[in-house]
């Protein structure tokens, strides 16, 4: 099995220059397939069709935590609403700003194993297909591997 | 007087290997300054050259006292960055962070004022890089829980941490330097700086009470967040906290009776390095160790050989000819010269390569001064001593006055930048350099009155 034939085609995207806040809209209404609908994470693709960089929630969660509570342990001394506080402020921020932008990404025809290298060694659970043009074509969950193999099991 | 100085200044011989030592101190300097090249490479590769030229001998370079590296600071310094790496998760700095902003009951100013003192006395003892580390995050939380602007709180807090590691040997590599080179103990520290670093420490919280006092204001219910918060919780490991606690005291009580008990500082700094780690029972050293700032102690190994190079050859001994020919062999003026020359000289360069020159300039010196006396008779004479102050008070304070005096000043404004409030190099000069001319002043009269008028 093929990296093609599990993924789920891409339909929904981000650009660059969205705000943080028309992002998460996208993330609530974007389609996973026929019947699941809101997703985690999404590809960055620029007008020239290039994709530029992976936002997750994760990176959302990175914008609202300030860099000097990564210093000291200092979750203990939060306060109720902090986040929200946060929140307010990013809400305005670009994609190109928080976006992971070394994506690591398979090509359409990648097996299977390859897939499950990655997601492992970088701890990631979604990854870009590309075609042989570099275009983005599909999106490959860990939960789609994760079917496929009980599949192989039966 | 002036015939002996001329006649020491025969004494130098400029030939070749003259030249090719001034050459590689010149031009490392320029590197350092320039920041084109890490400090630590051009360190390291210049005392390379240094001895593959033959200028040193490797065994000057590491084994000799006066031409090579200097263990003792070496060792000192490493050894408090093991206490310190060991102390850190316990968790003890958050703790007396988060109970100075309560004690300050959530008044911007109070913890303006508190956490500058806190910070002078913790840089008394510990590294001010570490110190700042430590401190700077809580005052970004305590400033994000108040919405107030944190710039003001990150500024006063480096210059607190230079002015608080001026007051021991402990407290700031120059007085290291100094107290290894002169062979000066805790205690005289404690005698001869102390009191002056209290006075300077009083004059810069009124000063900053004056600049920031009224701007600083918060509404009442922001600061509840303050007292709701319990310090208590900021101890993860209170078992090992006890133990570091009982090592440091016993490592600072070695530092007080270290001259008493003819110990060198380093001896007792490493004492104290191996007693903590022995009993915090710590199975696999290699993380404490590894944090240790290698690139800091790499930098100080090369620059002592650097040193030792234009020391052999006698650069510095004709640049000591030239400062008593310009201060005629007065002792007031060349104390009062060394004071505010290194205090300018700090604050712009690196204070550390720059007291690793002037302390073999102030024993040639003293040398052609008092050419019969040598060993601690010349290291200690009166008229001596207060040059030794006047150096370790302009080079440890002269840090304050620009973004780029003190490696406290770099962390707090690369802090700042992180969180998208930028210090500009213009604005800490606007607050640096005003507070330190006003600590030098207060150290001019101090050293006037003690050292010339009242003579104790």
């Amino acid at each position: 099995m093929k990296a093609k034939d599990i993924m789920i085609p891409l339909e929904d995207y981000l650009k660059p220059d969205n705000t943080l806040k028309e992002a998460v809209n996208i993330f609530k209404t974007a389609k996973r397939d026929d019947t699941r609908v809101g997703v985690r994470g999404l590809p960055v693709i620029d007008e020239k069709g290039k994709m530029v960089g992976f936002l997750t929630i994760r990176d959302i969660l990175k914008a609202v935590f300030p860099s000097y509570m990564s210093l000291m342990d200092l979750g203990d001394f939060t306060w109720d609403g902090m986040v929200e506080d946060m929140a307010r402020k990013i809400g305005g921020k670009r994609v190109s700003e928080l976006m992971t932008q070394k994506v690591i990404s398979v090509n359409e025809d990648a097996p299977l194993m390859e897939c499950v290298d990655h997601m492992l060694r970088n701890n990631i659970r979604r990854l870009p297909v590309t075609a042989k043009d570099g275009r983005v074509v599909g999106i490959l969950y860990e939960m789609d591997i994760f079917i496929a193999i009980t599949k192989a099991m039966n | 007087m002036s015939s002996e100085i001329a006649a020491a200044s025969k004494a130098v011989v400029m030939g070749p290997s003259f030249w090719i030592a001034t050459a590689i101190f010149i031009l490392a300097y320029g590197l350092i300054i320039s920041e084109k090249i890490h400090k630590t490479i051009v360190g390291i590769f210049g005392a390379a050259v240094m001895i593959v030229l033959g200028i040193v001998t490797q065994e000057d370079a590491f084994n000799s006292l006066d031409l090579g590296i200097d263990w003792n600071v070496i060792f000192l310094l490493v050894s408090m960055m093991i206490i310190i790496n060991i102390m850190k998760p316990t968790g003890v700095f958050e703790y007396i962070a988060i109970k100075s902003a309560k004690i300050a009951k959530g008044k911007p100013f109070m913890i303006m004022a508190i956490f500058s003192v806190v910070t002078a006395i913790v840089s008394a003892f510990l590294d001010n890089v570490t110190t700042v580390l430590l401190i700077a995050p809580v005052t970004l939380l305590i400033c994000q829980a108040l919405e107030l602007d944190v710039v003001p709180f990150l500024i006063t807090e480096a210059i607190a941490s230079n002015i608080g590691g001026t007051a021991t040997l402990i407290g700031d590599p120059p007085n290291i330097m100094i107290a290894s080179k002169a062979q000066l103990d805790f205690m005289a520290f404690i005698y001869h700086l102390t009191p002056v670093i209290i006075v300077v420490l009083i004059a810069y919280i009124i000063t900053i009470k004056l600049i920031f006092g009224k701007r600083l204001q918060v509404r009442e219910e922001l600061k509840q967040r303050i007292m709701a918060m319990n310090e208590r919780e900021a101890i993860k490991d209170p078992v090992l906290l006890k133990k570091s606690l009982v090592v440091l005291a016993i490592t600072i009580t070695g530092f007080i009776l270290h001259g008493f008990l003819h110990m060198e500082p380093a001896t007792i700094a490493l004492f104290g390095a191996g007693l903590l780690l022995l009993v915090s029972g710590n199975k696999e050293p290699h993380h404490i160790l590894a944090e240790a700032e290698w690139t800091t102690l790499f930098f100080f190994m090369g620059l002592f050989i650097i040193i030792g190079g234009v020391v052999k050859v006698g650069l510095i001994k004709w640049m000591s000819v030239q400062v008593l020919n310009i201060t005629q062999g007065n002792m007031f003026a060349t104390s009062m010269i060394v004071m505010w020359f290194s205090a300018f000289a700090s604050a712009f360069i690196d204070n550390i390569p720059y007291v690793a020159t002037m302390n073999p300039l102030i024993i040639d010196m003293a040398k052609q001064l008092w050419p019969n006396l040598s060993g601690t008779e010349l290291l200690h004479h009166p008229d001596l001593l207060p040059i030794w102050w006047s150096l370790a008070l302009g080079a440890c304070l002269g840090g304050n006055g620009t973004a780029i005096g003190a490696s406290a000043n770099v962390i707090v404004v690369g802090m700042a930048e992180k969180m998208g409030k930028p210090i500009s190099f213009k604005k800490f000069m606007l607050y640096g350099m005003p507070l330190m001319i006003e600590s030098v002043i207060i150290c001019t009269l101090y050293v006037w009155l003690r050292y010339y008028v009242i003579k104790i």
